[in-house]
């Protein structure tokens, strides 16, 4: 019998919305605070990620904590007691993304579990397997990536892998201040919390969003990425993370999508002709209430890059 | 007094002629390309016989060849990585650099006497990550650009690994191989060597209200970008040393011979002036006046000094800057009748107004008044590429000297 048990995975902005989707059917969710972060999509203080955990995990689900950031000295200081914290809240792993973490976990001989999840930087098997000797319990792989590399490393990796199925994909950090310093630049007053975007200069349907935080000045994705239709590979390929990025996004939309693609991997995996079946209705559902100035595509899973 | 060792002057080395020039010019070991696993696609790149013969060059002055093995790989990219370490190894490299941890391992596995320098690609940015890596037996980190020269301080005095440090040149305004603008906007691999410089495009910057959207780089008449100035640390280079770095480098494997001599010939003098007086050390408004003849961006000391604002990056036309061409080279010189035989590089001629410029800072300018071609006959101008000339001058010059003249 096939044990093959995916696990759906979302990000959370507050209390609110991690309740709302893992209602929704997400089976874990990501959440973090900016100190130590990045991008997550809102602050969760300990004592809320005390308070998610318990909620979580009372459903045999599990949380994620972000600790992302590309650390500088000053974050090390508070780095061990913010671990130390989560270690005794019990949460269900961090997802790390500075290769400082497998020193300061053994320093403070920490047993939380780290998901790896070095944005760009997770693109091949043999790079996971060096992380892998040196304590990382899964990854997430990086989203410039065909399909069929992510098989292959699925392939040739004896931990879970995890992707990327929706939503906006982050593809620049700076840690300058880029939006600021073009107010500046111009002698206009910067709202930080205004929400911007970019747009390549004639190129009229460009949309990148563009945000700053303590870590700096991040850019994402022109597209959502929406794999609704393609679940049918992920799941043959028994990707074991199937991830919803939901930054930026309404809580509303978020937890239609995260139902949908409940739905969708449930069918799936029960029925894999009615999967086939329903694919269209359930790519129509997320076309009614994907916002008219983001669009939808496949990201690199299908196209070819040079270099 | 300073307490510290003389660090190294590292220097980039696009190909064969650009590595003799930098280490005739002072720099003590250059970092060049192979055909493989490096960023720079574009860069002449070297075969492994010129790696021999750069190797055999470099020995000549004690100096030591790097090679940058510096893509984050995919799966397809990892054939052949065990060969290509141990061929290193046999034409005599002394370190790779490296950020993809697979071809780390591969290195470490193919060729374990070969030194591994972690990448900036990596973005090492703390002293964690740093203990990390010397734990892992490495004796080198190259420093992320958005590191402090307190922060240096920090690292080295937590740590005991060698610190190399980018001191001039272009610089990425992310977190180096933390960006995927090309990808996304052109489908070329920024860290496979396809970065299209996607950051220094002009763009609009929309502001995103709830009744629409206000295009606030067309209201200001000024297109949004986030090119960034680039780096000289040529004021400030104590600075550094003093924070114990132990590599200085210079960007640019893409750069002319005239950019890599001019600028490494500026460090060199700055770093032996400053270990033969430290206490006594000044700085010389010549150097700086020699840098700004290779600069081709405004100049920034970026992170060192705290974190960059608007004036660190480029908005806008570019500047003006002067430009200079890089108009001959001096081949032989005969003290008796004054006359330099000089390689044409750039067009030049009578009535022209030169400057010379050798290793050890040693500079003067002069008015080209007789110029001879190869068979000795006058001539007005010397037009053809690479064509031998016979130029009179003012003082004694050297081979490999070069002559420079303003666009």
């Amino acid at each position: 019998m096939n044990q093959y048990k995916p696990e759906l995975q979302a990000t959370a902005k507050d209390l609110d919305e991690l309740f709302r989707l893992s209602d929704a059917g997400a089976d874990s969710i990501y959440v973090g605070h900016q100190d130590f972060a990045n991008r997550a999509s809102g602050d969760l203080t300990i004592d809320e990620i005390k308070q998610a955990t318990e909620h979580l995990q009372a459903q045999n689900k599990k949380i994620y904590v972000m600790v992302n950031a590309i650390y500088h000295n000053e974050h090390l200081k508070a780095l061990p007691s913010y671990l130390k914290q989560l270690e005794s809240i019990n949460v269900d792993g961090i997802v790390a993304g500075d290769q400082a973490i497998y020193q300061v976990i053994k320093d403070i001989g920490s047993s939380l579990s780290i998901n790896w999840h070095p944005s760009t930087l997770a693109t091949n098997y043999q790079t996971l397997k060096f992380w892998h000797k040196r304590g990382l319990s899964r990854a997430t792989l990086s989203n410039e990536l065909s399909l069929d590399a992510v098989r292959e490393i699925k392939e040739q990796v004896d931990f879970p892998i995890d992707i990327q199925i929706h939503g906006m994909t982050n593809i620049f950090q700076s840690k300058r201040r880029l939006v600021q310093n073009y107010y500046d630049h111009v002698g206009q007053y910067y709202d930080p919390d205004q929400k911007r975007f970019i747009k390549e200069d004639r190129k009229e349907d460009t949309h990148y969003p563009i945000f700053e935080d303590k870590n700096g000045t991040h850019i994402m994705s022109n597209e959502d990425l929406m794999m609704i239709d393609h679940l049918d590979i992920i799941l043959d390929a028994e990707i074991d993370g199937l991830k919803i990025e939901g930054i930026l996004k309404e809580t509303d939309y978020n937890e239609a999508i995260v139902a949908i693609y409940r739905e969708a991997i449930d069918t799936y995996l029960a029925d894999p002709e009615a999967y086939q079946q329903k694919k269209s209705g359930w790519k129509q559902r997320i076309y009614q209430i994907q916002p008219n100035d983001r669009r939808l595509n496949t990201g690199f899973y299908f196209k070819e890059q040079i270099y | 007094m300073t307490t510290k060792q003389k660090p190294e002057l590292l220097a980039p080395a696009g190909n064969l002629e650009k590595l003799k020039f930098a280490i005739h010019y002072g720099a003590d070991a250059v970092y060049i390309g192979g055909r493989q696993f490096g960023l720079r696609s574009k860069a002449g790149n070297f075969t492994f016989d010129e790696m021999a013969e750069g190797v055999e060059f470099a020995n000549q002055y004690g100096a030591k060849v790097y090679v940058a093995t510096n893509i984050i790989a995919h799966n397809e990219n990892l054939d052949g990585a065990h060969e290509y370490f141990k061929k290193l190894y046999e034409v005599g490299i002394s370190a790779v650099i490296a950020a993809d941890p697979a071809l780390i391992d591969a290195c470490r596995e193919a060729a374990p006497d070969l030194e591994v320098h972690i990448s900036t690609q990596a973005s090492v940015t703390n002293w964690k990550t740093a203990e990390f890596w010397k734990n892992e037996g490495l004796p080198r980190v190259v420093l992320a650009r958005e590191v402090s020269v307190e922060e240096i301080k920090e690292i080295k005095e937590n740590v005991d690994i060698e610190i190399e440090a980018f001191i001039h040149g272009a610089m990425c305004i992310s977190y180096s191989g933390r960006c995927v603008l090309s990808n996304h906007m052109t489908s070329r691999d920024a860290n496979r060597g396809g970065c299209a410089q996607s950051c220094r495009w002009k763009y609009d910057l929309f502001e995103d209200g709830t009744d629409g959207t206000v295009d606030i780089s067309d209201e200001n008449d000024e297109k949004y970008t986030m090119s960034s100035q680039d780096l000289s640390m040529v004021e400030h280079l104590p600075d550094l040393i003093e924070a114990g770095v132990d590599s200085l480098k210079i960007e640019g494997r893409m750069k002319s011979i005239h950019y890599v001599a001019t600028v490494v010939n500026v460090y060199r003098k700055i770093i032996d002036a400053y270990f033969e007086d430290p206490e006594g050390f000044e700085l010389n408004s010549e150097w700086v006046d020699e840098i700004w003849k290779a600069a081709q961006r405004n100049l920034s000391t970026a992170f060192y000094y705290g974190e960059p604002t608007h004036k660190d990056q480029l908005y806008g036309r570019p500047e003006r800057l002067p430009k200079y061409d890089f108009a001959g080279l001096v081949l032989d010189y005969d003290p008796e009748t004054q006359f330099a035989t000089i390689q044409q590089r750039n067009n030049f001629g009578v009535g022209d107004e030169v400057e010379f410029f050798g290793p050890n800072f040693k500079r003067f300018k002069q008015t080209i008044v007789e110029l001879y071609d190869e068979t000795g006959e006058p001539i007005e101008r010397a037009k053809h590429a690479m064509m031998i000339t016979k130029v009179k001058i003012d003082h004694p010059v050297h081979y490999l000297d070069m002559m420079r003249k303003q666009k």
